[in-house]
Protein backbone atom coordinates (compact mmCIF):
# COMPACT_ATOMS: atom_id res chain seq x y z
CA UNK A 1 0.00 0.00 0.00
CA UNK A 2 1.10 3.83 -1.00
CA UNK A 3 2.67 5.62 2.11
CA UNK A 4 3.15 9.02 0.71
CA UNK A 5 0.19 11.31 -0.27
CA UNK A 6 -0.14 15.44 -0.44
CA UNK A 7 -3.04 15.21 1.61
CA UNK A 8 -4.47 12.82 4.33
CA UNK A 9 -7.88 13.24 5.43
CA UNK A 10 -8.99 12.01 8.76
CA UNK A 11 -12.43 11.15 8.72
CA UNK A 12 -15.13 10.02 5.76
CA UNK A 13 -18.22 12.30 6.98
CA UNK A 14 -20.09 15.03 4.71
CA UNK A 15 -16.81 17.22 5.15
CA UNK A 16 -14.15 15.33 4.66
CA UNK A 17 -15.62 13.88 1.57
CA UNK A 18 -16.10 16.78 0.67
CA UNK A 19 -12.78 18.14 0.50
CA UNK A 20 -11.16 15.05 -0.56
CA UNK A 21 -13.39 15.12 -3.87
CA UNK A 22 -12.74 18.83 -4.53
CA UNK A 23 -8.83 17.86 -4.01
CA UNK A 24 -8.84 14.85 -5.86
CA UNK A 25 -10.52 16.20 -8.95
CA UNK A 26 -7.80 18.78 -9.31
CA UNK A 27 -5.13 16.04 -9.10
CA UNK A 28 -4.02 15.63 -5.71
CA UNK A 29 -3.26 12.31 -4.26
CA UNK A 30 -5.68 12.05 -1.52
CA UNK A 31 -6.30 9.45 1.43
CA UNK A 32 -8.96 9.55 3.55
CA UNK A 33 -9.36 7.25 7.34
CA UNK A 34 -12.11 6.62 8.32
CA UNK A 35 -12.17 4.40 11.85
CA UNK A 36 -15.67 3.10 11.34
CA UNK A 37 -16.41 -0.34 9.48
CA UNK A 38 -18.66 1.30 7.07
CA UNK A 39 -19.00 4.86 6.06
CA UNK A 40 -22.23 5.98 7.11
CA UNK A 41 -22.49 3.77 9.74
CA UNK A 42 -23.68 3.89 12.82
CA UNK A 43 -25.74 7.57 12.29
CA UNK A 44 -25.23 9.43 14.95
CA UNK A 45 -27.77 12.12 13.77
CA UNK A 46 -31.23 13.21 12.79
CA UNK A 47 -30.58 13.05 9.56
CA UNK A 48 -32.46 16.60 8.61
CA UNK A 49 -31.58 18.72 6.21
CA UNK A 50 -32.04 21.89 4.27
CA UNK A 51 -32.03 20.86 0.55
CA UNK A 52 -31.35 24.44 -1.12
CA UNK A 53 -27.79 24.55 0.18
CA UNK A 54 -27.12 20.94 -1.34
CA UNK A 55 -28.39 21.79 -4.71
CA UNK A 56 -26.73 25.16 -4.45
CA UNK A 57 -23.57 22.93 -4.37
CA UNK A 58 -24.32 21.61 -7.92
CA UNK A 59 -24.59 18.19 -6.05
CA UNK A 60 -27.46 15.79 -7.77
CA UNK A 61 -28.16 13.39 -4.52
CA UNK A 62 -29.68 10.38 -5.73
CA UNK A 63 -33.05 9.25 -4.70
CA UNK A 64 -32.09 6.38 -1.96
CA UNK A 65 -30.36 8.78 -0.33
CA UNK A 66 -33.27 11.43 0.43
CA UNK A 67 -35.82 9.58 2.73
CA UNK A 68 -38.59 12.10 2.75
CA UNK A 69 -38.73 15.79 0.94
CA UNK A 70 -40.02 17.78 3.55
CA UNK A 71 -42.42 20.66 3.07
CA UNK A 72 -42.07 22.40 6.38
CA UNK A 73 -42.03 22.38 10.40
CA UNK A 74 -44.42 22.49 13.06
CA UNK A 75 -43.47 23.53 16.26
CA UNK A 76 -45.06 22.71 19.42
CA UNK A 77 -45.06 24.74 22.67
CA UNK A 78 -45.44 22.90 26.16
CA UNK A 79 -49.08 24.09 26.24
CA UNK A 80 -49.58 21.99 22.89
CA UNK A 81 -49.93 25.13 20.88
CA UNK A 82 -48.23 24.80 17.78
CA UNK A 83 -47.04 27.11 15.03
CA UNK A 84 -46.75 26.40 11.47
CA UNK A 85 -44.03 27.08 9.37
CA UNK A 86 -44.01 25.94 5.65
CA UNK A 87 -41.71 26.44 2.35
CA UNK A 88 -43.01 28.74 -0.35
CA UNK A 89 -44.72 26.51 -2.66
CA UNK A 90 -41.75 25.80 -5.73
CA UNK A 91 -38.82 26.56 -3.39
CA UNK A 92 -36.72 23.94 -2.08
CA UNK A 93 -37.62 22.63 1.07
CA UNK A 94 -35.58 19.88 3.55
CA UNK A 95 -34.75 16.59 3.44
CA UNK A 96 -34.74 14.07 5.77
CA UNK A 97 -32.15 12.17 4.54
CA UNK A 98 -30.71 8.08 4.85
CA UNK A 99 -27.42 9.18 5.75
CA UNK A 100 -25.98 5.73 5.40
CA UNK A 101 -26.48 6.26 1.78
CA UNK A 102 -26.02 9.57 1.75
CA UNK A 103 -22.43 9.40 3.22
CA UNK A 104 -21.17 6.68 1.36
CA UNK A 105 -22.41 7.71 -1.62
CA UNK A 106 -20.37 11.22 -0.83
CA UNK A 107 -17.42 8.80 -0.54
CA UNK A 108 -17.79 7.39 -3.91
CA UNK A 109 -18.16 10.61 -5.46
CA UNK A 110 -14.55 11.37 -3.92
CA UNK A 111 -13.22 8.24 -4.54
CA UNK A 112 -14.69 8.34 -8.66
CA UNK A 113 -12.43 11.54 -8.74
CA UNK A 114 -9.08 9.65 -8.20
CA UNK A 115 -9.51 9.98 -4.02
CA UNK A 116 -8.39 6.87 -2.24
CA UNK A 117 -10.64 5.59 1.02
CA UNK A 118 -9.59 3.06 4.17
CA UNK A 119 -12.35 2.30 6.25
CA UNK A 120 -12.03 1.05 10.01
CA UNK A 121 -8.24 2.52 9.78
CA UNK A 122 -7.59 4.92 12.79
CA UNK A 123 -4.94 7.56 13.34
CA UNK A 124 -3.22 7.29 16.17
CA UNK A 125 -0.68 9.87 16.15
CA UNK A 126 0.78 12.80 14.58
CA UNK A 127 3.94 11.95 12.78
CA UNK A 128 6.34 15.00 12.53
CA UNK A 129 9.25 15.94 10.96
CA UNK A 130 11.91 18.89 12.57
CA UNK A 131 8.97 19.82 14.61
CA UNK A 132 6.58 20.49 11.73
CA UNK A 133 3.69 18.06 10.98
CA UNK A 134 4.42 15.40 8.01
CA UNK A 135 1.52 12.81 8.19
CA UNK A 136 -0.45 10.60 10.65
CA UNK A 137 0.50 7.36 12.53
CA UNK A 138 -2.30 4.64 11.40
CA UNK A 139 -3.69 1.75 12.43
CA UNK A 140 -5.83 -0.36 9.79
CA UNK A 141 -7.88 -3.29 11.98
CA UNK A 142 -5.48 -6.29 11.57
CA UNK A 143 -2.41 -4.84 9.90
CA UNK A 144 0.40 -3.29 12.35
CA UNK A 145 0.84 0.71 13.30
CA UNK A 146 2.36 2.44 10.89
CA UNK A 147 2.96 6.08 9.28
CA UNK A 148 1.27 7.71 6.23
CA UNK A 149 3.07 10.66 5.01
CA UNK A 150 1.96 13.97 3.44
CA UNK A 151 2.53 17.60 3.82
CA UNK A 152 -1.16 18.09 4.49
CA UNK A 153 -3.33 16.66 7.60
CA UNK A 154 -7.28 17.35 7.62
CA UNK A 155 -9.11 16.63 10.45
CA UNK A 156 -12.82 16.21 10.02
CA UNK A 157 -12.58 13.68 12.65
CA UNK A 158 -16.27 15.02 13.75
CA UNK A 159 -17.50 14.63 17.50
CA UNK A 160 -13.70 13.34 19.09
CA UNK A 161 -11.14 14.81 17.14
CA UNK A 162 -8.12 13.40 18.92
CA UNK A 163 -5.56 14.13 16.59
CA UNK A 164 -6.48 17.77 15.98
CA UNK A 165 -6.19 18.07 20.01
CA UNK A 166 -2.79 16.26 19.46
CA UNK A 167 -2.30 19.09 16.65
CA UNK A 168 -2.73 21.85 19.30
CA UNK A 169 -6.69 22.69 19.19
CA UNK A 170 -8.97 23.08 21.95
CA UNK A 171 -11.48 20.01 20.58
CA UNK A 172 -12.38 19.27 24.07
CA UNK A 173 -16.40 19.94 24.17
CA UNK A 174 -17.56 21.45 27.90
CA UNK A 175 -20.79 19.56 29.17
CA UNK A 176 -22.61 23.11 28.53
CA UNK A 177 -21.15 23.24 25.27
CA UNK A 178 -23.15 19.85 24.12
CA UNK A 179 -26.39 18.45 24.00
CA UNK A 180 -27.00 14.27 24.66
CA UNK A 181 -29.84 12.66 22.11
CA UNK A 182 -31.30 9.43 21.78
CA UNK A 183 -33.33 8.85 19.10
CA UNK A 184 -35.53 6.00 17.78
CA UNK A 185 -35.93 5.15 14.08
CA UNK A 186 -40.10 4.21 14.52
CA UNK A 187 -42.55 2.98 11.85
CA UNK A 188 -45.95 3.43 11.40
CA UNK A 189 -46.07 6.96 11.55
CA UNK A 190 -48.60 9.07 9.19
CA UNK A 191 -46.77 12.16 8.35
CA UNK A 192 -47.94 15.67 6.81
CA UNK A 193 -44.38 15.37 5.47
CA UNK A 194 -43.82 18.06 8.31
CA UNK A 195 -40.78 18.18 10.59
CA UNK A 196 -42.05 18.45 14.05
CA UNK A 197 -40.27 20.18 17.12
CA UNK A 198 -41.78 20.36 20.74
CA UNK A 199 -40.45 22.32 23.45
CA UNK A 200 -40.53 22.49 26.60
CA UNK A 201 -38.62 22.22 29.90
CA UNK A 202 -40.42 18.97 31.36
CA UNK A 203 -40.25 17.48 28.01
CA UNK A 204 -36.64 18.13 27.31
CA UNK A 205 -34.97 20.41 29.18
CA UNK A 206 -32.70 23.00 27.40
CA UNK A 207 -33.22 21.24 24.47
CA UNK A 208 -36.76 20.04 22.13
CA UNK A 209 -38.03 16.46 21.15
CA UNK A 210 -38.11 16.16 16.93
CA UNK A 211 -40.39 14.01 14.80
CA UNK A 212 -39.04 13.81 11.16
CA UNK A 213 -40.67 11.85 8.62
CA UNK A 214 -39.34 9.34 6.61
CA UNK A 215 -40.38 7.38 3.67
CA UNK A 216 -42.57 4.26 4.01
CA UNK A 217 -43.98 5.68 7.93
CA UNK A 218 -40.99 5.75 9.07
CA UNK A 219 -39.82 8.27 11.25
CA UNK A 220 -36.81 9.32 13.46
CA UNK A 221 -38.43 10.15 17.11
CA UNK A 222 -35.39 12.19 18.99
CA UNK A 223 -34.62 13.87 21.96
CA UNK A 224 -31.66 15.97 22.79
CA UNK A 225 -31.40 17.59 25.95
CA UNK A 226 -28.71 20.05 27.52
CA UNK A 227 -25.51 18.27 28.27
CA UNK A 228 -25.35 20.29 31.86
CA UNK A 229 -29.28 19.43 32.51
CA UNK A 230 -28.74 15.25 32.55
CA UNK A 231 -29.50 13.72 36.04
CA UNK A 232 -26.46 13.25 38.05
CA UNK A 233 -24.51 16.37 37.63
CA UNK A 234 -24.82 18.88 41.15
CA UNK A 235 -26.49 21.17 38.44
CA UNK A 236 -28.64 18.52 36.60
CA UNK A 237 -32.72 17.67 36.50
CA UNK A 238 -33.76 14.97 38.41
CA UNK A 239 -35.03 12.38 36.31
CA UNK A 240 -33.54 13.85 33.22
CA UNK A 241 -32.11 11.24 31.26
CA UNK A 242 -32.45 11.46 27.55
CA UNK A 243 -33.96 7.77 27.01
CA UNK A 244 -36.24 7.59 29.97
CA UNK A 245 -37.43 11.50 28.61
CA UNK A 246 -37.99 10.24 25.43
CA UNK A 247 -39.74 7.50 26.09
CA UNK A 248 -42.15 9.27 28.33
CA UNK A 249 -42.65 11.31 25.35
CA UNK A 250 -43.29 8.75 22.99
CA UNK A 251 -45.50 7.02 26.05
CA UNK A 252 -48.02 10.48 25.65
CA UNK A 253 -47.86 10.92 22.01
CA UNK A 254 -51.30 9.99 20.42
CA UNK A 255 -49.52 8.41 17.28
CA UNK A 256 -46.10 6.91 18.03
CA UNK A 257 -47.36 5.29 21.53
CA UNK A 258 -48.20 2.26 19.12
CA UNK A 259 -45.39 2.64 17.06
CA UNK A 260 -42.79 0.13 16.58
CA UNK A 261 -39.01 1.09 17.04
CA UNK A 262 -36.61 0.13 14.30
CA UNK A 263 -33.66 1.35 15.89
CA UNK A 264 -31.93 2.71 18.76
CA UNK A 265 -29.20 5.59 18.00
CA UNK A 266 -27.82 8.96 19.28
CA UNK A 267 -25.41 11.14 19.61
CA UNK A 268 -23.87 13.96 21.62
CA UNK A 269 -23.79 17.40 19.15
CA UNK A 270 -22.17 20.44 19.84
CA UNK A 271 -23.89 23.46 20.05
CA UNK A 272 -21.42 25.76 21.39
CA UNK A 273 -18.82 28.54 19.31
CA UNK A 274 -16.45 27.35 16.79
CA UNK A 275 -13.23 27.17 17.20
CA UNK A 276 -11.05 29.99 17.78
CA UNK A 277 -8.79 28.90 14.80
CA UNK A 278 -9.10 26.10 12.13
CA UNK A 279 -5.69 26.20 10.60
CA UNK A 280 -2.16 25.91 11.73
CA UNK A 281 1.22 24.56 9.60
CA UNK A 282 0.49 21.87 7.47
CA UNK A 283 -3.15 20.80 9.64
CA UNK A 284 -6.49 22.10 8.48
CA UNK A 285 -9.37 21.41 11.04
CA UNK A 286 -13.31 21.20 9.25
CA UNK A 287 -16.50 20.08 9.84
CA UNK A 288 -17.70 19.58 13.81
CA UNK A 289 -14.06 18.74 14.37
CA UNK A 290 -14.20 22.57 14.23
CA UNK A 291 -16.83 22.43 16.17
CA UNK A 292 -19.02 24.06 13.18
CA UNK A 293 -22.36 23.16 14.18
CA UNK A 294 -25.36 25.10 14.11
CA UNK A 295 -25.59 26.06 17.88
CA UNK A 296 -29.87 26.05 17.59
CA UNK A 297 -30.75 22.78 16.03
CA UNK A 298 -27.14 21.24 16.71
CA UNK A 299 -27.76 20.70 12.58
CA UNK A 300 -23.64 19.91 11.02
CA UNK A 301 -24.26 18.55 7.75
CA UNK A 302 -24.25 21.76 6.07
CA UNK A 303 -21.57 24.17 7.42
CA UNK A 304 -19.65 20.20 7.21
CA UNK A 305 -19.93 20.36 3.02
CA UNK A 306 -19.10 24.16 3.00
CA UNK A 307 -16.13 24.34 5.28
CA UNK A 308 -14.95 21.04 3.66
CA UNK A 309 -14.79 22.80 -0.25
CA UNK A 310 -14.21 25.71 1.51
CA UNK A 311 -11.29 24.94 2.76
CA UNK A 312 -10.03 22.36 -0.31
CA UNK A 313 -10.03 25.16 -2.69
CA UNK A 314 -7.59 27.08 -0.04
CA UNK A 315 -5.88 24.30 0.13
CA UNK A 316 -5.49 23.58 -3.70
CA UNK A 317 -3.51 27.57 -3.50
CA UNK A 318 -1.52 26.38 -0.58
CA UNK A 319 0.32 23.73 -2.03
CA UNK A 320 3.28 25.76 -3.93
CA UNK A 321 3.60 28.12 -0.27
CA UNK A 322 4.23 24.42 1.68
CA UNK A 323 0.53 24.72 3.59
CA UNK A 324 1.98 27.15 5.80
CA UNK A 325 -0.87 28.27 8.15
CA UNK A 326 -0.46 31.95 6.34
CA UNK A 327 -1.05 30.19 3.42
CA UNK A 328 -4.30 28.72 4.21
CA UNK A 329 -5.39 31.31 6.51
CA UNK A 330 -8.23 32.55 3.39
CA UNK A 331 -10.34 29.11 4.88
CA UNK A 332 -10.65 30.37 7.95
CA UNK A 333 -11.17 34.28 7.31
CA UNK A 334 -14.01 33.12 4.99
CA UNK A 335 -15.66 31.11 7.18
CA UNK A 336 -15.80 33.29 10.05
CA UNK A 337 -17.17 36.11 7.68
CA UNK A 338 -19.96 34.36 5.97
CA UNK A 339 -21.11 30.87 8.26
CA UNK A 340 -19.29 32.13 11.47
CA UNK A 341 -20.95 35.63 11.48
CA UNK A 342 -24.33 33.38 11.22
CA UNK A 343 -23.38 30.54 13.97
CA UNK A 344 -22.93 33.35 16.33
CA UNK A 345 -26.30 35.04 15.91
CA UNK A 346 -27.75 31.47 16.21
CA UNK A 347 -25.62 30.92 19.64
CA UNK A 348 -26.39 34.23 21.26
CA UNK A 349 -29.84 33.01 20.66
CA UNK A 350 -29.86 29.56 22.09
CA UNK A 351 -28.29 31.17 25.29
CA UNK A 352 -31.22 33.50 25.66
CA UNK A 353 -34.18 30.70 24.89
CA UNK A 354 -32.80 28.42 27.58
CA UNK A 355 -33.59 30.65 29.90
CA UNK A 356 -36.96 31.13 29.66
CA UNK A 357 -39.50 28.76 31.22
CA UNK A 358 -42.58 27.09 29.91
CA UNK A 359 -45.10 29.91 30.54
CA UNK A 360 -42.74 32.37 28.74
CA UNK A 361 -42.50 29.84 25.45
CA UNK A 362 -46.17 29.45 26.04
CA UNK A 363 -46.40 33.64 25.55
CA UNK A 364 -43.97 33.56 22.54
CA UNK A 365 -46.04 30.69 20.64
CA UNK A 366 -49.29 33.02 21.04
CA UNK A 367 -47.84 36.09 19.96
CA UNK A 368 -45.42 35.33 17.23
CA UNK A 369 -46.13 34.16 13.62
CA UNK A 370 -44.20 32.07 11.29
CA UNK A 371 -42.38 35.40 9.50
CA UNK A 372 -41.09 36.33 12.65
CA UNK A 373 -39.66 32.72 13.21
CA UNK A 374 -37.84 33.88 9.96
CA UNK A 375 -36.75 36.96 11.24
CA UNK A 376 -34.68 35.71 14.41
CA UNK A 377 -33.72 32.76 12.80
CA UNK A 378 -31.64 34.85 10.83
CA UNK A 379 -30.69 36.91 13.29
CA UNK A 380 -33.11 39.94 13.10
CA UNK A 381 -34.10 40.35 16.84
CA UNK A 382 -35.70 43.52 17.41
CA UNK A 383 -39.47 43.64 16.03
CA UNK A 384 -39.92 40.30 17.50
CA UNK A 385 -39.13 40.72 20.93
CA UNK A 386 -40.71 44.33 21.16
CA UNK A 387 -43.66 42.30 20.46
CA UNK A 388 -43.13 39.63 22.92
CA UNK A 389 -41.98 41.61 25.59
CA UNK A 390 -44.87 43.99 25.40
CA UNK A 391 -47.36 41.35 26.72
CA UNK A 392 -44.67 39.67 29.05
CA UNK A 393 -42.65 42.67 30.21
CA UNK A 394 -40.56 40.51 32.82
CA UNK A 395 -38.58 39.10 29.70
CA UNK A 396 -36.86 42.44 29.09
CA UNK A 397 -33.72 41.33 31.30
CA UNK A 398 -33.67 37.64 29.50
CA UNK A 399 -34.77 38.78 26.02
CA UNK A 400 -32.82 42.33 25.94
CA UNK A 401 -29.55 40.58 25.77
CA UNK A 402 -30.76 39.50 22.09
CA UNK A 403 -30.28 43.41 21.49
CA UNK A 404 -27.10 43.85 22.67
CA UNK A 405 -24.37 44.53 20.20
CA UNK B 1 -12.61 2.84 36.82
CA UNK B 2 -15.69 3.80 35.06
CA UNK B 3 -17.71 0.77 33.90
CA UNK B 4 -19.98 0.45 30.24
CA UNK B 5 -22.32 -1.77 30.13
CA UNK B 6 -21.45 -2.36 26.43
CA UNK B 7 -24.81 -4.42 25.46
CA UNK B 8 -26.72 -0.91 26.15
CA UNK B 9 -24.37 1.11 24.07
CA UNK B 10 -25.47 3.11 21.00
CA UNK B 11 -21.97 3.52 19.59
CA UNK B 12 -22.35 7.40 19.67
CA UNK B 13 -19.16 8.23 21.10
CA UNK B 14 -20.38 10.85 23.16
CA UNK B 15 -18.23 10.28 25.73
CA UNK B 16 -15.08 9.99 23.47
CA UNK B 17 -16.25 13.81 22.82
CA UNK B 18 -16.03 14.94 26.11
CA UNK B 19 -13.89 12.86 27.81
CA UNK B 20 -10.86 15.66 28.24
CA UNK B 21 -7.94 12.87 28.14
CA UNK B 22 -8.74 10.29 25.01
CA UNK B 23 -9.68 8.07 27.49
CA UNK B 24 -12.29 6.67 25.41
CA UNK B 25 -12.44 5.89 21.47
CA UNK B 26 -14.61 4.43 19.41
CA UNK B 27 -12.70 1.83 17.54
CA UNK B 28 -14.90 -0.11 14.66
CA UNK B 29 -18.19 -0.83 16.63
CA UNK B 30 -16.87 -0.89 20.06
CA UNK B 31 -15.99 1.93 22.34
CA UNK B 32 -12.46 1.37 23.71
CA UNK B 33 -11.69 2.54 27.46
CA UNK B 34 -8.17 2.98 28.05
CA UNK B 35 -7.93 3.03 32.06
CA UNK B 36 -4.55 3.98 32.30
CA UNK B 37 -5.63 7.73 31.06
CA UNK B 38 -8.85 7.85 32.64
CA UNK B 39 -8.76 11.05 35.66
CA UNK B 40 -12.45 10.10 36.89
CA UNK B 41 -13.89 13.14 36.51
CA UNK B 42 -17.41 11.60 35.49
CA UNK B 43 -18.21 13.64 32.10
CA UNK B 44 -18.88 10.78 30.47
CA UNK B 45 -21.05 9.48 32.63
CA UNK B 46 -23.50 12.47 32.50
CA UNK B 47 -23.03 13.11 28.94
CA UNK B 48 -23.75 9.42 28.01
CA UNK B 49 -27.45 9.48 26.36
CA UNK B 50 -28.26 5.69 26.95
CA UNK B 51 -26.90 5.94 30.35
CA UNK B 52 -24.47 2.65 30.08
CA UNK B 53 -22.03 4.56 32.06
CA UNK B 54 -21.06 4.23 35.87
CA UNK B 55 -18.25 5.34 38.13
CA UNK B 56 -16.78 2.54 39.92
CA UNK B 57 -14.52 2.11 42.98
CA UNK B 58 -11.40 1.03 43.17
CA UNK B 59 -11.97 -2.68 44.12
CA UNK B 60 -10.03 -2.82 47.32
CA UNK B 61 -7.26 -5.14 47.60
Amino acid sequence: MKSDYDIIVIGGGPAGSTFARIAAKEGREVLVIDKRKEIGNPVRCGEGLGAKEVVDMGLDVPKQAISENILGAKIIAPNGKAITWKEDSGSTGGWVLERKIFDKWLCELAVDEGAEIRTYTRATDLVKENGKIAGVKIKQWGNDEHEIRAPLVVSAEGMEAQIARKAGFNTVHKLYDVDTCYQYEMKNYDSEKMIELYFGNKIAPRGYVWVFPKKDKRANVGIGIGGATVNGDKHGIPGAEPKKLLDDFIKNHEQLKDASTLDDFGGVISVGAPLDSFVTDNFMVIGTAAKQVDPLHGGGITLAMEAGALAANTALKAKEKGYTKDSMMEYEETWKKTSGDAVNKRLKLRHVLEKVTDDDINHIFNVITPEDLNKITSGNFAETVAKVVAGRPQLVGILGGLLKK
Amino acid sequence: MIRIRHEGCILCAGCASVCPTGALELVGNKIEYYPEKCIKCGTCVKVCPAAVIRLEKEAKK
